[in-house]
């Protein structure tokens, strides 16, 4: 016989866990609510009229190409090339890298050296961002400063914008090494077996199949990865350079990105100078909302087979 | 009768396990061979033999012959590529490429270096009709293999074999998976298939191999028990291991 009592206390205590349920995701869920209401009103009060400390003109602040706290002037339109330039630039330096490492360790390496250099992977997307900052400044810079030397090209120390695309690419690495060999292990090893058994070699089934096979995660990797560039501020601004105006298109000019600008100075300031940083963000979330929706197109193209 | 295979000795070892003991046959050109017998009796690791698969396997050991044509095909010299594209394979789950149908049919040519389009496309043309597929897909080519159905799968996994113009094309299991309607249009397949090609396939049901084939071999646990025409395996077969699992005492 069923206890009637201890069913309604069940009754109770599922439905108690089920709000308690829903209160935890409420509130996870509000942060990002809050975070972007927050981010937005800051961030556009100094384009509205009666801003305290004189209302900002949109588009001289969105298309400007040229960045002068001291004069008062900002101009981020040079800045978003800036960042478009770097990020792309290091997911195209670092994607071969990372989608070939991934298929050498699942594929290729022996177990043992499979697994060590699995773990040396994760080990290097655990390093916090300030440790390669430092790395960059101290090593980095004097590797492009020599590189400049020899094409007779002075630098600003070496800080450049090829130095923060090198700084970008080795911090995306692991980014996209791991969810490659997540993507790469994944294949069906009848693929494979079919391929080799029709008699194409080991090279031709690790390109023809396994990787066309795993195109979709190896490009959600490419998502994470640029997502990861576009948001790198600490490390990269150690190397920028932080120049006034621009673009920049020279590898070996100083640089200046969405996050370098946010970062620079930030403590030490206040009023306009303090607020359109937040105006800076609305810009770098846009960005990056764009750059996100632009590739996930492309892998909705190139991966509608698979 | 010519023959295809001809395997003296053949002894297989899983580390220390072995798998298969001292299987001695001859296997028939342009016949349907068919290996019988209940899970893990060593018929499908047989069968991986003669194509070389196992080789990927770790820990795979291999003792003894097996000629081809007169030539061992376990010799170092052998180029397992090129065997491969002699004895064509089928498995036991339609695995057909992330690719349209066309790529999965010229896949093969392609990593053999054929480039000509005009080839290419006579390749696909007469594969997918020996593998009786052509009228189903002939206007959708350029779509993902994927959208076909499993049976229509598994007779595009044949004619992708097919595309290479093996001799011998290895079956394993290959109606394992499929539907009844499904399973039989690969049995009227296999048997216009047997004009041009050799063929062995390892099934568990004994109506198909009585259905399709015209020589059957029994394994159990690791040996070849009875090697015969179909008819009189099934009908006569001389050792009472073959008659029990036929009459399905046991298997």
């Amino acid at each position: 016989m069923i206890d009637a009592s201890k069913e309604k206390k069940n009754k109770l205590i599922d439905g108690i866990c089920k709000t308690f349920f829903l209160a935890m995701a409420i509130l996870s869920s509000s942060f990002i609510v809050i975070l972007v209401l927050f981010i937005f009103m800051k961030g556009i009060s100094p384009f509205l009229p009666g801003y305290e400390f004189g209302q900002v003109n949109i588009i001289d602040f969105l298309f400007g190409t040229t960045y002068r706290q001291d004069q008062g002037i900002y101009g981020v339109g040079f800045i978003v090339i800036n960042t478009l330039i770097s990020a792309f630039a290091s997911l195209l330096l670092s994607f071969p890298i990372s989608v070939l490492c991934a298929l050498f360790i699942v594929k290729i390496a022996p177990k043992k050296l499979s697994v060590l250099m699995k773990s040396v992977v994760e080990l290097l997307a655990s390093v916090p961002s300030i440790v390669y900052g430092v790395f960059a400044s101290g090593l980095i810079v004097i590797f492009v400063k020599w590189l400049a030397s020899i094409f007779g090209i002075t630098t600003a120390g070496g800080s450049s914008l090829l130095a923060v695309i090198i700084l970008l690419a080795i911090m995306i690495f692991p980014t996209i090494t791991s969810m490659s060999i997540t993507a790469i292990q994944a294949v069906d090893k009848d693929l494979e077996n079919a391929s080799l058994a029709l008699g194409a070699t080991r090279t031709q089934t690790n390109f023809k199949v396994v990787l066309t096979s795993a195109k979709s995660g190896i490009f959600a990797g490419a998502i994470l990865g640029i997502g990861r560039a576009f948001g790198e501020a600490t490390a990269v601004s150690m190397v920028a350079g932080n120049k006034l105006f621009g673009p920049t298109f020279d590898l070996f000019d100083i640089t200046r990105t969405l996050t370098s600008t946010m970062l620079a100075g930030l403590k030490e300031t206040s009023g306009l100078d303090y607020d359109i940083r937040f105006s800076v963000g609305i810009v770098l979330l846009f960005v990056i909302f764009f750059s996100n929706w632009l590739l996930n197109s492309l892998k909705n193209r190139i991966g509608k087979n698979s | 009768m010519d023959t295809c295979f001809n395997v003296t000795d053949l002894n297989l070892y899983y580390g220390e396990k072995q798998a298969l003991k001292n299987i001695n046959i001859d296997l028939y050109k342009n016949k349907v061979t068919a290996f019988i017998g209940p899970s893990g009796c060593g018929k499908s690791t047989f069968l991986r033999c003669l194509n070389r698969m196992n080789d990927l396997i770790e820990g795979c050991k291999i003792e003894g012959n097996i000629l081809k044509d007169g030539i061992n095909i376990y010799e170092t010299k052998t180029d397992v590529v090129e065997l491969r594209t002699k004895v064509g394979m089928v498995f036991q789950k339609p695995n057909p490429f992330p690719m349209s149908i066309y790529e999965n049919i010229v896949y093969g040519p392609k990593c053999h270096g054929l480039k000509n389009k005009a080839e290419l496309n006579k390749i696909v043309e007469k594969s997918l009709k020996q593998a009786a597929l052509w009228d189903e897909v002939h206007d959708r080519l350029h779509e993902s293999a994927l959208g076909l159905s499993g049976g229509q799968q598994q007779r595009l996994c044949i004619a992708r074999a097919i595309a290479m113009q093996p001799e011998v094309i290895l079956m394993d299991e290959p109606t394992s998976a499929l539907d009844p309607i499904a399973t039989s249009k690969i049995e009227e397949l296999i048997e216009t298939l047997k004009n041009d090609y050799t063929i062995i396939i390892v099934t568990h049901s004994m109506q198909q191999a009585s259905r399709v084939s015209d020589y059957t071999a029994f394994f159990l646990l690791g040996d070849i028990i009875e090697y015969d025409k179909t008819s009189v395996i099934f009908q006569n077969p001389k050792d009472k291991r073959t008659e029990d699992y036929i009459t399905g005492r046991f298997g």
